[in-house]
């Protein structure tokens, strides 16, 4: 190939008449795709607390307790857990999501999720 | 002027990560080059001994940022292999796939930055505006840009729909539209040409005796590819590519190599796209390992990438090793560095795309009564801690 | 009313106000072209379109701390930013813009001006070479002798390319250059060799990519720059930025016909002729990649200096010709 002086000269004078490429984010969003791996979201409805997604979680981001234990007429033991969420030590790699034999985890779309302190980032799903 | 010592790094804006060069300078020309790794030594082959299987699987995505992907496939592999499982044609398609995206959005990454390193900013805004494209198609599939999390045991996380396929698809074709305008560009623009043709230069004998690996050792001519020479996943019989070698072994060689393997790349991916097998993504991988060892390996976009996996039968790995390909060229780096221009340091440095962190290890040296010290995930912890401690650093 | 005048030249037009803030302006427009061409938006948020940003950048790097090294030569290192930006804003003041006829002349404009305002333009690059001499680091040392090498390149084709309209004109004095072609426009088209050569010569005199090899940031840091910070550091950029809208102006004045017509419209001739070659240069970074010094080097004294010299010849010649 030979050399040519200004190679990208015309490439680059036709870009002045282009839209950028980038947009001015924090006033202008793009959105995320389906199926984006946000903020793991728990529902305490579905969980049967058999702790698989705390076993998993590379990150120790999860904890879950017990909240209630009450037996009905028929002598069913149903239990009530809640999950507290560090979401300063998670690494959104869904694998609680994947391993929770209840489908009672999914991931959302948020992806702002930065704070300026570390109690606003422990949530506690029940 | 006489010679003097010119330190680069740790810090120093031609590196982005720490290490550490000891220039001998005569005037603007280097005398010599000597190197000291070990500034972001983070412990994750201890990590991996004090966690489970599947946890190891992130932390060992965690190794590098731009090769995640590989890091993962080669430890699932390897421990695939130790289970005695097979993943699914698909499955094994989709790990092929994911691999070829990376490998894509690495070399544009690294074209953009080789532009940077010779002041050529606006080639480095033009290939990382382009790598957004293949970015999107990742995010697209796996849920995110950076770490996929794609790799599991018996296969691969996510499957792939006729809508992704699609749009995967269209974004490939626009980058291929695209790439052979970097490769023009990188060979007919004078004043790039005149930083990066003859710099650099790596004689084949000399990148086969100094073990250089990945485009580096192909740019000087070795046609050595794991895809090829050790086929793993959908490589071998089903996947058909060709390795891209070039003679100049030279930095210009490199872009050459680099954007010449874009294009096989994206090759790849579309015949991936279009011939992928009906079926599982994965199949049931048990929770403990039998006991043994194994030795996996994967071309990543800057070498060869081996992992070495010791299981001892429980849940969790006795050993992990991990080499990345950036500490295979870190003897053929100093051999190019030598005798070079100042001026060159970046761009021969940058040529070989290292990434640091993958590369540090720590090293306890014994005292000489031979009182061997066993460390163990906590100590090493705790000596991380105290180490900045000392330094004022507030942890 | 002459210490009026005087008082107009040095505070307000071409003095230091204009200089500021059109300086800045050009900074917006050069950074703004810069990124058009790399597909991307460039300042945004300050002012309309981030048209305050440089005035921002300034503000902010005079409000920040202000480190000199415990090695470093103090008073040297002090003085040499003030140095250097005293004599770009003098020889801002040379410029012809004041210069509308023969009866209303410039107090500034005098029988070789043209060699006083080369000479301030390349002061600075002494500066830098002491500013890094006094530096004490290894980074600075390295810029500095760059600084000096890259002088030696580009100062000689420079001197050449605008020796030709000047002996086209037959004057040492910018304003009757700039009169001269005014009278007979066509004869620009005759230093065009010249001109090309200034402009690039000019980049190279900004330090500005492909010949930003004094201060080339991944391979020493800041160059001269490294050590300094805060009020030195905004001194150094603003005067780089001065430096830009002298030296196109003076590029204006000698080779695209000055600023005719009086005060409103010389002012806009100004304007436009400056951001012609502002464009240019604009574009010259967007398309290259840096050099490295003995590239550089032998570039010039290949191609620059000869071409200058052939371009004196023709001139020559044509002079002899048209008489
Ligand atoms: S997404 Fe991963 S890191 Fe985060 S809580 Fe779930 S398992 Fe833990
Ligand atoms: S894995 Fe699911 S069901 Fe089990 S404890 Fe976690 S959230 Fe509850």
């Amino acid at each position: 190939m030979s050399l040519r002086l200004g190679a990208m000269l015309p490439e680059v004078l036709k870009h002045l008449f282009k839209k950028p490429a980038t947009v001015q984010y924090p006033f202008e969003k793009i959105g995320v795709p389906k199926g984006f791996r946000g903020r793991p979201v728990m529902d305490p409805n579905l969980c049967i607390g058999c702790q698989m997604c705390v076993k998993d979680c590379p990150s120790e981001a999860l904890e879950i307790h017990k909240e209630s234990e009450a037996t009905d007429e028929a002598g069913k033991v149903s239990k009530k857990f809640s999950m507290t969420f560090y979401l300063d030590r998670c690494s959104h790699c869904a694998q609680c999501a994947e391993i929770c034999p209840k489908k009672a985890i999914h991931m959302n779309s948020e992806f702002e999720d930065a704070a300026f302190d570390r109690g606003a980032l422990k949530i506690v799903y029940k | 002027m006489s010679t003097f010592i010119l330190p680069v790094g740790p810090q120093h804006p031609a590196l982005k990560e720490p290490t550490s060069f000891r220039f001998m300078v005569d005037g603007e020309t280097v005398v010599d080059a000597d190197l000291r790794l070990g500034y972001n030594h983070r412990g994750i082959e201890k990590g991996c001994e004090e966690r489970t299987y599947i946890q190891d699987l992130y932390l060992l995505e965690r190794v590098c940022g731009i090769c995640s992907n590989v890091h993962m496939t080669v430890f699932a592999q390897g421990v695939e292999k130790l289970m005695g499982i097979e993943p699914p044609k698909r499955g094994l398609f989709i790990r092929c796939l994911m691999g070829e995206l990376e490998r894509v959005h690495s070399h544009l990454l690294w074209l953009g930055v080789a532009g940077h390193e010779v002041g050529f900013d606006t080639f480095f805004m033009y290939t990382w505006r382009d790598r957004e494209i293949v970015e999107d198609i990742l995010e697209m599939i796996s849920g995110n840009r950076v770490n996929y999390g794609m790799q599991t045991f018996g296969g691969v996380r996510r499957d792939l729909d006729e809508m992704q396929i699609k749009k995967a698809l269209d974004g490939i074709a626009a980058l291929k539209a695209r790439t052979p305008y970097y490769l023009n560009i990188g060979a007919s623009e004078p004043t790039l040409v005149a930083r990066i043709a003859g710099v650099g230069v790596l004689p084949k004998a000399k990148a086969l005796e100094l073990n250089a690996a990945g485009p580096t050792t192909r740019a000087s001519g070795v046609d050595f590819d794991v895809r090829k020479d050790d086929p793993y996943a959908g490589f071998g019989e089903h996947i058909p590519f060709n390795i891209v070698t070039d003679e100049g072994g030279d930095v210009l060689a490199r872009v050459v190599v680099r954007a010449k393997e874009l294009m096989e790349s994206y090759n790849i991916c579309e015949y991936i796209l279009k011939n992928l097998p009906a079926g599982d993504i994965r199949v049931k991988a048990p929770r403990k390992v039998p006991e043994g060892e194994v030795v996996s390996r994967a071309e990543a976009q800057r070498g060869e990438c081996i992992h070495y996996i010791r299981s001892n039968g429980t849940d969790k790995p006795d050993r992990v090793k991990v080499r990345a390909p950036t500490l295979a060229n870190w003897p053929a780096t100093l051999y190019m560095l030598r005798g070079g221009y100042v001026a060159d340091i970046p761009i021969v440095m940058a040529a070989i795309d290292p990434c640091l962190s993958c590369t540090d290890r720590m090293a306890i040296i014994t005292d000489p009564k031979g009182n061997e010290k066993v460390w163990n995930w906590e100590t090493l912890r705790q000596y991380g801690i105290d180490f900045y401690r000392k330094r004022g650093i507030k942890l | 009313m002459d210490i009026l005048k005087i008082f107009l030249y040095l505070l307000v037009y071409p003095g230091l106000l204009f200089l500021f803030v059109y300086s800045t302006f050009v900074e917006w427009i050069d950074r703004k072209l810069y990124a058009k061409f790399q597909n991307r938006m460039g300042p945004m948020y300050t002012g309309s379109h981030g048209i305050l940003q440089p005035i921002a950048d300034f503000v902010k790097l005079m409000a920040k701390e202000d480190i000199v090294p415990d090695k470093a030569d103090k008073k040297l290192f002090n003085a040499v930013p003030i140095l250097a930006l005293t004599s770009v804003l003098t020889a801002g003041l040379l410029l012809p813009v004041w210069h509308f006829s023969d009866a209303f002349q410039s107090a500034t404009s005098f029988q070789g001006d043209l060699i006083v305002i080369a000479y301030l333009l390349a002061l600075p690059s002494f500066a830098y070479f002491l500013a890094g001499w006094a530096s004490a680091s290894m980074y600075s040392a390295i810029g500095g002798v760059r600084v000096l090498t890259l002088l030696f390149a580009y100062e000689v084709p420079m001197f050449l390319a605008i020796l030709s309209p000047a002996v086209m004109a037959g004057s040492w004095r910018m304003a009757e250059i700039a009169a001269y072609y005014q009278a007979n426009p066509w004869y620009l088209l005759i230093n065009v060799f010249a001109f090309a050569v200034a402009v690039v010569a000019l980049q190279a005199k900004l330090e500005r990519v492909p010949f930003d090899i004094p201060h080339a940031e991944t391979e020493v840091v800041g160059g001269a720059f490294t050590e300094y910070s805060g009020r030195k550091l905004a001194m150094f950029r603003l005067l780089a930025d001065i430096q830009m809208v002298v030296g196109a102006g003076m590029i204006a004045a000698l080779f695209l016909g000055g600023f005719p017509g009086g005060l409103i419209p010389g002012f806009i001739w100004f304007v436009v002729k400056t951001l012609i070659v502002v464009f240019i240069l604009a574009a010259m970074r967007s398309v290259t990649a840096r050099l490295r010094i003995d590239q550089m080097v032998s570039f010039s004294w290949k191609w620059l200096a000869p071409l200058a010299l052939l371009q004196l010849v023709i001139v020559i010649f044509l002079k002899g010709y048209l008489q």
